[in-house]
């Protein structure tokens, strides 16, 4: 086993690979940028290094400081968590040469992949369905209106190296699509150093459905079920469960084929992630993507199946083999996730900044925080807004529903805002309670997004502001006043209301 | 009854609720609550409800603005400003459009003097990975652009200032 292992990325994700890597008795090594000195993850780690800038390219994304830092540390692995450099060939292909492991699949499963187009055909080989796309298109090119009919309207524009919703835009009319291709490219070009577009079809009322995959050096591959990611921002995961209330038996089944063969198809090692759309009129399914990394919500699929994926991603790596059997892949219960983003859920879920002067996560049973931030720490725009991870575990899917109600709202954070609000109201919403939610769930339901108008709870507020305020700092009077009469959390017996 | 000081900064009331309950914020029922921890920056206690259970709250002080944080809600006041001081919507009055989050320009659509129409784009932001696009919110003529390419911009920060088209 590797004796040292250095972090190549930030926040949540590199918290908690370095947790797995310290439970494995395995020496770690973090790295950050200028902005970052004072972050968990620097804190956590056996040793630090700066990579000097603020800047994700003067920093997560530079792979000649990266492997110059893990020679010099001693590592002999690179786990890259995801994002950054966690789908990059090169850097892969630069970690070998300098003698390093690199946690993840071969750098020609990871260029494979990482094409849109390619990937497609290696899904079609391995029978698995797909969605029709258009051929690549670069800024200079003439906008692919040729290929229109074959795709209908509206369309997605995406980007080649893509994920998170990052260079993709919706197009619902022809006249849109030039300005949607340039944009996207660009911002492409921005977030992955790769600005190629394509058009695929859109699929309306989708739901987003995905299954984990864990593949051996020799071979084996098994799946460890799905996840449901079907409630979105900007095409963005927000909240995710397992399981998914959209499959049934059979369908599981189906789509658990595909994924395997998919990643048969690939030569896939290490754990990846087969993303399907799932038509929820038809019920027929689409290979969207695999994507070569850990994700963002593997936690789901960890609290459902009691086992750690960082562990099996590094026993891989190391060469280990699988000794898992399919039929040791049995879900318990359910468990959710909801994501924690620096964004205003009222204003169109635009970043927030600023000083977290307060950060208190709830716990309790079945309640786990993956998080990459501290009290008092300092948000800055130069990276992603996701702050934290908020996942439960419970018995069936309205104990964890009820769970994660309790937790959102005693999960005190100010000073930067956040889209707790939003999330609280998104889980008990009815079309959520009842599992018949799609991609569309956030922009049909506005409610979700809107300021309360004026609310008991608000009224509390202010009084307590106003006494603050007026108190001008004075010292402690421990206030006796009389119950408020008509106060009452406004998520009281919400889960009772929404599961009669 | 005390005169109220505060008003609602986050999150942003409508024009009707500010009218109805943020600059004037006269709340419905008396509210009781406990102070358990106190210090000039910070109050901490709870709530109490009719039916026995007490819901916790958190107040703290940042500069000139409280923010208070109950049962998963956030809130920010800050100190009432004096109606004369609101904007006021003039016919010739010039308007600044400003940044709403923080980043980078990475694109500024308008020049001096250009005639733009409700929702054209004027300036792209990039935050936090994102392409943030300003539009305009109404008809008129740029009369100044603030910033170009590359800029580093804040969250209220002008971005273009825009004036009304004239009639004649």
């Amino acid at each position: 086993m590797f004796s040292k292992v250095l972090v190549a990325n930030r926040g949540e994700i590199a918290v908690r690979v370095l947790q797995t890597l310290q439970a494995m008795d395995i020496a770690t090594v973090a790295v950050y940028a200028d902005p970052d000195v004072n972050s968990p993850h620097v804190r956590f780690a056996d040793e630090a290094y700066p990579l000097g800038g603020s800047t994700a390219e003067e920093t997560y994304l530079d792979r000649k400081k990266l492997v110059e830092v893990a020679l010099s540390s001693g590592a002999d692995a690179i786990h890259p968590g995801y994002g950054f450099l966690s789908e990059n060939p090169e850097f892969s292909r630069d970690c070998t040469a300098a003698g390093l492991v690199f946690i993840g699949p071969s750098p020609e499963t990871i260029e494979l992949l990482g094409d849109k187009i390619r990937s497609k055909e290696a899904a079609i080989q391995a029978g698995v369905p797909v969605v029709p796309s258009s051929p690549m298109w670069v800024p200079g090119d003439s906008p692919p209106n040729d290929v229109l009919p074959h795709i209908g309207l509206p369309l997605l524009v995406k980007a080649a190296a893509g994920g998170g919703g990052r260079g993709m835009r919706l197009v619902q009319q022809e006249s849109d699509l030039e300005q949607a291709l340039e944009s996207a490219s660009r911002e492409a070009s921005a977030a992955f150093g790769d600005g190629r577009v394509f058009l695929e079809r859109y699929i309306p009322f989708a739901r987003h459905v995905e299954f984990q995959v864990l593949a051996d050096s020799a071979g084996n591959t098994i799946h460890l079920l799905e996840r449901e990611c079907s409630v979105q921002r900007r095409y963005q995961k927000v909240i995710e469960e397992t399981p998914s209330p959209a499959l049934n038996e059979t369908l599981r089944r189906s789509m658990a084929a595909s994924a395997v063969a998919m990643a048969v198809s690939a030569g896939y090692t290490n754990a990846g992630t087969v993303e399907f759309l799932v038509d929820s009129q038809s019920g027929d399914y689409y290979f969207l993507e695999m994507n070569a990394r850990i994700q963002v919500e593997h936690p789901i699929t960890e609290e459902t199946l009691k086992l750690d994926m960082v562990e099996w991603q590094t026993r891989i790596a190391d060469g280990e083999l699988i000794t898992l059997t399919q039929d040791d892949i049995q879900s318990t219960g359910h468990a959710l996730e909801c994501r924690i983003y620096a964004e205003d859920p009222y204003v169109n879920f635009s970043p927030a900044v600023g000083r977290l002067m307060v950060w208190r996560p709830p716990s309790g049973m079945g309640i786990r925080l993956d998080s990459g931030v501290a009290e008092g720490q300092e948000i800055t725009a130069y990276y992603d807004s996701m702050l934290a991870k908020l996942v439960v575990w419970g018995p069936n899917r309205r104990s964890a529903i009820g769970r994660m109600l309790r937790a959102l709202e005693s999960f005190p954070v100010l000073g930067v805002t956040t889209n707790i609000p939003f999330l609280l109201k998104a889980i008990v919403h009815s079309d959520f309670a009842s599992g018949e939610y799609d991609t569309g769930f956030i922009v049909k339901h506005q409610s979700l997004t809107t300021a309360p108008e004026s609310s008991q709870l608000q009224a509390v507020a202010v009084d307590i502001a106003e006494g603050f305020w007026q108190s001008n700092g004075s010292n402690t009077r421990g206030q006796k006043i009389d119950a408020h009469k008509a106060t009452q959390s406004p998520w009281h017996g919400l889960v009772k209301s929404v599961f009669p | 009854m005390t005169s109220r000081r505060l008003q609602q900064i986050h999150p942003p009331l409508t024009e009707l609720s500010a009218v109805v309950s943020g600059a004037v914020v006269e709340p419905a029922a008396i509210t009781g609550f406990d102070v358990t921890v106190s210090s000039p920056g910070r109050w901490e206690g709870s709530v109490r409800l009719e039916d026995g259970r007490t819901m916790p709250y958190l107040a703290i002080r940042d500069g000139q603005q409280i923010h208070v944080w109950i049962a998963g809600e956030s809130f920010i006041f800050g100190p009432s400003v004096p109606v004369a001081r609101s904007q006021r919507v003039g016919k010739n009055t010039s308007e600044d459009i400003v940044c709403p989050v923080p980043g980078v320009v990475i694109a500024v659509h308008v020049v001096a003097d250009d005639i733009v129409e409700a929702g054209q784009d004027l300036v792209i932001i990039e935050s936090m990975k994102t392409e943030q696009v300003v539009k305009s919110p109404r008809q008129g003529t740029v009369q100044r652009v603030s910033v170009q390419e590359g800029d580093r911009v804040d969250r209220g920060m002008r971005l273009v200032v825009l004036v009304p088209l004239t009639d004649e």
